[in-house]
This record gives C-alpha cells, sequence and structure tokens, in this order.
C-alpha cells in the first residue's frame, strides 16, 4: 500500500486507510509509462491462454430484470463468449462492445447457436435498464446479454475468471470463450478483434 | 504516442491501402479535390473544432466518422475526441491504458527536458523527448494514425475522416483548449468557494464551516514557502507546494436572486472550484449557476440535489430525498404483495424538500395504488400534525417527509394503517424522534451505511474532530464536509499541477472509487457522465423500543 505519489500524509493511520493501489502512481516512478495512447502493442494484439475457472453460484440480474445464477446462465450447452464492462467507461468498453457487435455479424446464423454475456463491473451503476440502453447503443443482437447484481456478485465474478483489478478504472481488456458446460475457457488478453473471436468459436463449435 | 516497442507487432505496410479501401468503401475519405478552381480555405472556427472534439459532430451537423484497425467504425460521440482524451484535453487513463494529453502546448513544442521547461506541467501519457507537431504532421496523424515520426498510433485511436476546413477548426481548437489561465489558480495558492443559502439550518451551518475552515487552516499548516515548479524528465515529479483560500459564499435573498449574486462573487473572488456547500428547500439556482459558470460544484450538503442528465461540472454524494422515494418505492410494492395497502398517504411540509420527494414517490408508486399528499398547515405543530393525520385506515400506508421537530410533535398513535414509513434523511436517521407507537411500526428509508457497519470508518472524521477539538452539532452535515474536503484534497495530490477545473472533475470521476473511507457510506465511485457518488440505500426499522440500533429489512439496494 505505499502510495509514492502522495505528497502530504495528513498521518501514517490515514495514508494506510485512503491507499490508492501503487498503480495510481504509475508513471511516476519510471522513466516512461510503460504503455501510450491505446496501450502498447501487446495489448493490441490479444495473448491467448487456457485456463479452468470455477464458476461461483452468484446471482445476477439480466437485462431484462430477471434475477439468474452465473453458472446456470453460462451453462445451458451453448457456446460462451464474456466479457467484463461498464456502461459510463469511455476508452476500454465502447471498443469490447463494438467488437461483440462486429462479432455477431460475423457469425451470420451460428450467432443463434451461441451466447454472448457481458458482466457489469459498475452494478451499482449499471441497472437493467441502463444495461439494456447501453446494449440497444452497441448493437446488441438477442443472443447478447447484460448481466448485473450486486457489488459483491460482480467482484466474485470477475475473481472466478482472475480479472479483478481493485476497481472498474482498473480494467483490462480480456475475453474469454468456452466451447460448453465442464470445457476449458479460452482467454484472450487485450483487444481482439471480431475475426478471431469468430475463429476461436468455430474451432469451438467443430470441436464440440 | 508512443511507437510499438515491438517490431514484431507492428503492423505492416501492406495494412495501410486495406484501412484505405475500408475508409473509402464506407464513405469516409474527403473525396479529393475537383475541377481547376481552388478553393479558398475554409476559415478556422475553434467553434466548429470544440464542437468536433466534445461531441463528434461536424459543422454540418453530421457525424464525425472514424475508424480503427481492424476493429470497424466510431461516429458521433463514440468518435469524439473528449470521449477519450476528456473535455480537459487532459487525457486519462485507465487500467493499463494510457490516453496521452492533446492540448496545443503538448502537442506542438518539443518535449521537455529536465529542467528546461518549467512551465509545462507532467501529464500521465505525456511523454517528454519528442519533437513537435505541426499542422500538418497533427492532421496526418488524426486522418491516418501516425505519430509525429510516422509511426503507428496506439490500436484505441480511431482514423478520422475530416475535410480540411474541420480538421483547421479542430486543430485551432486544439490550440487554444486549456491556454487560457485558470481563474482562482495564482503561483502560490488556489481559490475555493463555499455556497451556504440563507434557508440552510443555522446549527449545520457552523458545523460545516468549522471543519472547512480547521481543514484549509491544516492544509496550510504544512505550507513552507513558494516552492518553484520543479520537474524532471526521470519521472519524479515535484509537486509545487499551494496554499489553500477558502472564500465563503453567504446568499440572500430569494432564489430567483441567487444566481446573480453568486455571479458577481465570482467576478470578485475568481475561484478554482466550489467545495462542499450547505443548501435548504432548493439548490437548483446553484446547480445552475456552477454549470453556467463551467465551475465544478463539489460534494455540497443537500437533501435535494438537481438531477441533470449531462450536466458536467455539479457532483453529489448522492440523489439525497429522491434516492429515499425510489427506496421506498420498491418497498411497497413488496408491501402491496404482503399487505393490502390501498392508498399512499404522503405527510409533507409546505415549501420544504419533502414535497419533491412526495411528488417523485406518488410518480413512481406501484400501479394501483392511490395516493394523495398532505401538507402540514400553519399553527401549532402538534395540532397541524394531527389534522394531516386524520381519518387513515387499514389500507393506508404513511410516509413522512417531516423534520425531527415534526416527528416529535407526531399524534401519540398511527392508527390502524397498513404501514408507516419515513424519511431517514429528513427525519434524523437512528435518532428520529418517532414517538414510541410510530417507532415500533416505521420503517426508514436509509440511504446511508448501518451504524455499526459504519463506525469503523467513522472513527476517521469523529478522531479528526476531536483532536482538533471541533464540536460535533451536525455529525452527517459535518462528516460529509470532511470527506468532502479529504476527496478535494487527494484529487489534487494528482493533478500534478495541472490545476484546471475540468480535470479536476475528471480525475474525481476516475479516483473516488478507490477510497476506502468514505463516513456514512459504504462505498463511493464516479465514471464519466456519472455525478451521484452514492448509489443505494436501505430500508430499516428500530430494534429496541429505544435506542439507536436499527435493522435493516433487505440488505444494501440500488432502487
Amino acid at each position: 500500500m505505499s502510495r509514492s505519489a502522495h505528497p502530504l500524509f495528513f498521518s501514517a493511520l490515514v495514508a494506510a486507510a485512503l491507499a490508492l493501489p501503487a498503480r495510481a502512481a504509475r508513471g511516476e516512478d519510471g522513466a516512461e509509462p510503460p504503455c501510450h495512447h491505446g496501450g502498447s502493442q501487446e495489448l493490441k494484439r490479444a495473448r491467448r491462454s487456457t485456463a479452468d475457472y470455477v464458476l461461483p453460484r452468484v446471482p445476477l440480474v439480466r437485462d431484462d430484470g430477471k434475477v439468474v445464477t452465473l453458472p446456470e446462465e453460462l451453462d445451458d450447452g451453448r457456446p460462451v463468449v464474456l466479457d467484463f464492462v461498464f456502461t459510463t467507461c469511455t476508452t476500454i468498453c465502447p471498443v469490447m462492445s463494438r467488437t461483440f457487435a462486429q462479432l455477431q455479424q460475423a457469425l451470420g446464423r451460428d450467432r443463434d447457436r451461441v451466447h454472448l454475456v457481458s458482466i457489469s463491473i459498475d452494478p451499482e451503476q449499471d441497472t437493467p435498464e441502463r444495461l439494456r440502453a447501453y446494449g440497444k447503443r452497441m448493437g446488441a443482437g438477442p443472443q447478447w446479454r447484460l448481466y448485473t447484481g450486486t457489488v459483491e456478485a460482480s467482484v466474485a465474478a470477475q475473481r472466478a475468471f482472475d480479472a479483478w483489478r481493485g476497481d472498474k478504472m482498473d480494467h483490462t481488456p480480456a475475453t474469454f470463450l468456452r466451447a460448453g458446460p465442464g470445457r476449458r475457457w479460452v482467454r484472450l488478453d487485450g483487444f481482439a478483434t471480431a475475426e478471431e473471436l469468430a475463429r476461436e468459436l468455430r474451432e469451438l463449435l467443430a470441436a464440440r | 504516442m508512443r511507437p510499438p516497442t515491438s517490431p514484431a507487432a507492428r503492423r505492416g505496410p501492406g495494412a495501410r491501402p486495406g484501412l484505405l479501401a475500408l475508409l473509402a468503401a464506407a464513405g469516409l475519405l474527403a473525396p479529393a479535390a475537383a475541377g481547376a478552381r481552388p478553393a479558398a480555405p475554409a476559415p478556422a472556427s475553434p467553434g466548429a473544432g470544440e464542437r468536433i472534439y466534445r461531441e463528434g459532430l461536424l459543422p454540418s451537423g453530421r457525424p464525425v466518422r472514424g475508424a480503427r484497425e481492424g476493429g470497424g467504425g466510431v461516429e458521433g460521440a463514440l468518435a469524439a475526441c473528449a470521449t477519450c482524451h476528456r473535455r480537459s484535453g487532459l487525457g486519462s487513463w485507465e487500467g493499463q491504458t494510457v490516453i496521452p494529453p492533446i492540448l496545443g502546448r503538448y502537442l506542438f513544442r518539443p518535449g521537455a527536458r529536465n529542467v528546461d521547461d518549467l512551465d509545462l506541467p507532467h501529464v500521465q501519457g505525456y511523454v517528454a523527448r519528442r519533437g513537435a507537431y505541426t499542422d500538418a504532421t497533427l492532421a496526418r496523424a488524426i486522418r491516418e494514425g501516425k505519430d509525429r515520426e510516422g509511426r503507428p498510433l496506439g490500436y484505441l485511436m480511431p482514423r478520422y475522416a475530416l475535410d480540411d476546413a474541420s480538421m483547421a477548426s479542430l486543430i485551432a481548437y486544439l490550440k487554444q483548449l486549456g491556454a487560457a489561465p485558470e481563474p482562482g489558480v495564482t503561483r502560490d495558492t488556489l481559490h475555493f468557494a463555499t455556497i451556504v443559502t440563507p434557508d440552510a439550518d443555522p446549527v449545520a451551518r457552523q458545523g460545516m464551516l468549522d471543519v472547512l475552515r480547521q481543514f484549509f487552516h491544516d492544509k496550510n499548516a504544512g505550507y513552507r514557502g513558494a516552492t518553484p515548479p520543479m520537474q524532471s524528465s526521470r519521472g519524479i515529479m515535484y509537486r509545487v507546494n499551494r496554499k489553500w483560500q477558502l472564500h465563503v459564499w453567504e446568499l440572500s435573498g430569494s432564489p430567483d436572486s441567487w444566481e446573480a449574486q453568486l455571479h458577481e462573487r465570482l467576478a470578485a473572488e475568481p475561484v478554482l472550484a466550489v467545495i462542499s456547500g450547505l443548501g435548504g428547500r432548493t439548490w437548483a439556482p446553484v446547480h445552475r449557476f456552477c454549470e453556467r459558470a463551467a465551475l465544478p460544484c463539489l460534494l455540497p450538503n443537500v437533501d435535494l440535489p438537481v438531477v441533470a442528465e449531462g450536466d458536467f461540472y455539479p457532483v453529489y454524494f448522492s440523489k439525497g430525498v429522491l434516492l429515499e422515494a425510489a427506496l421506498l418505492s420498491r418497498e411497497l410494492a413488496r408491501e402491496q404483495e404482503r399487505a393490502a395497502v390501498r392508498r399512499l398517504v404522503q405527510v409533507v411540509r409546505p415549501g420544504d424538500v419533502g414535497e419533491e420527494a412526495a411528488a417523485a414517490l406518488a410518480k413512481a408508486a406501484p400501479p394501483g395504488l392511490a395516493s394523495v399528499t398532505r401538507t402540514v398547515g400553519a399553527g401549532e405543530p402538534r395540532a397541524a400534525l394531527a389534522a394531516a393525520l386524520t381519518g387513515l385506515g387499514p389500507g393506508d400506508a404513511v410516509v413522512l417527509w417531516l423534520r425531527p421537530g415534526d416527528v416529535a410533535a407526531l399524534p401519540a398513535d398511527p392508527g390502524p394503517v397498513a404501514a408507516v414509513y419515513a424519511s431517514g434523511r429528513m427525519g434524523g436517521l437512528e435518532r428520529a424522534p418517532l414517538p414510541p407507537a410510530w417507532r415500533a411500526r416505521a420503517r426508514l428509508a436509509y440511504p446511508f451505511d448501518l451504524p455499526e457497519e459504519r463506525r469503523v470508518r467513522m472513527s476517521f472524521p469523529l478522531g479528526w474532530f476531536q483532536v482538533r477539538r471541533l464540536p460535533v452539532v451536525a455529525e452527517r452535515v459535518q462528516t460529509d464536509t470532511w470527506l468532502a474536503c479529504a476527496i478535494l484534497s487527494e484529487t489534487l495530490g494528482h493533478m500534478l499541477d495541472s490545476f484546471v477545473r475540468d480535470y479536476l472533475v475528471e480525475r474525481m470521476e476516475a479516483l473516488l472509487s478507490h477510497r476506502l473511507v468514505n463516513g456514512y457510506y459504504p462505498r463511493l465511485g464516479l465514471a464519466p457522465g456519472q455525478r451521484f457518488a452514492s448509489k443505494g440505500g436501505q430500508v430499516v426499522r428500530f430494534a429496541q423500543g429505544a435506542g439507536t440500533r436499527v435493522v435493516s429489512e433487505g440488505g444494501w439496494a440500488v432502487p
């Protein structure tokens, strides 16, 4: 909990209690910030890995207001493409959501066989109404659903996918794909393109 | 704006024609000038540039369009420069993503070396040791995504289709953005105002001013004379140490005269921002003034804030009594399932904020519920309240939007009503002086953390008051005032000498949710466009016949 960015402390106690993650001081302790203008090139190309994630049984509220649980919602048999967004995000999320919209188009008729999932990382702001409006603005079709819930549920979901970064403002772009219940997850860190996602999905569908 | 670090990841030149073809196919490229008559260049208009920058709209009213490499098009508001570079032009960062500043003074001069450019504060994402842009290379960066040296910009930066006149206007705007000196910022002092309306509670007013003056005093106690601005391209930023000066703007007369009074005060005492403050029945004129004057109005103590989507400068802790109305509307819907509630009876004092809260609840009440609002008449409170509460029956749900004085003067018994609700915010939260029979039945809207949940966090402000021997006369108002000051102090600490009004709001948007010590609130958070930091609340009942223990009915919820 170091605060190299802070010039004055009221007291060590307050400083500790108010501590921002050290990352808030990023760019002030190195010669240059680590990446620039939309991130370094390794963000531009998504990094692929696979992982097994255990889905916590947390309740989420779908954009139609229905209360669902995370595992059941993801285990309906369809391949899943999942990301974490929030509706007032100005940099990363619009790009990721735009990619989801393009993925719907890229999949053509196959899109009816997949489930696109966006889980809010700002659930108190992102009510189901706001999620619906966001989905509409971004061009979400019927197979792309958005989810909110309590802060605790959202954090639990982020932790389950190793996507919890401590605060919504510290999130990084990542997309997760899975062929079906019980299968491994493919994780793409960075801005995957719609083509990359479509290719991953087709491979997952073909392998089933 | 940095070239790719890994050569392997660089886009080959072959991608360029592809992208140009894509832009052309999408109708994004301005047609080449045709005909022999060279058109005179349209005069650059910073106003038109501002519209492109902030709203993503061309002078024609059509949306600005751009495309990301391999990522398809963006247009309109999503394509506006301000979306990422923010209104201030000082950029932003999110996770690993750093958006650099694009004010003219950063773009059009060569990067600063260690100590040869002392009047250029460092900003996240600004990289020293770079050449300067020219109008031509900047236009190329915006259209083709190439930096000064012709290397590709980052993926998030769209390539924009802008005709020459629009480009000239945009560049003219970037040159003037942030160029004017910021009001209320001098070489050694930051000036802030706080605003008190004439109908503000006098006790809370004194409590708030005590906290503000003490906080400013503490801030300046550490001031050790002017330090010269310093910075280093080694990435170590020395902050200019500045004093804080508080101006108390006490308003008088009727609300329709407040805006004029505020304009006079601001002209006489330029300030960087309004911090905290105290309102009574209405805050709308103050909100309007701050928005029009482009003056941040940060976290005032108001029961009835202004909900205005799209306003930038006023920032509130919560929606106040409107949040309570939303919480109670949910509760009523549940109550309807449990019991036969047929009518909503709301009790308000004419001229108090309860009137607006009651109107909001009546509007949001579940369908099938009759709704009536009764105002407490003038004269002796006990008799007036009894009159307002006559003729209630078993199908009625009563909602009290009353202050403690009225709450204490309620008749002994609510009678055979279906349910009793009260505004916690107005009535005094767990200290609401409800008569025993009311207290046994009442459920309070409670848009805060429960007392035992916030106890540990509250030791920070309460300890602060105690050490400084500040009398605690209005705990919640004083805690929120302390919190507002602490948030301001922390946000300024992250601004690295770029003391700019818009940037202050933007940094607060980005940093607020990191805080852990939030007084009465379980958590606070903002984001671009969010103006209410605490979004939820609960409905509580008293645990015992006496004391201040309250129990949450359904836990924390966001209505």
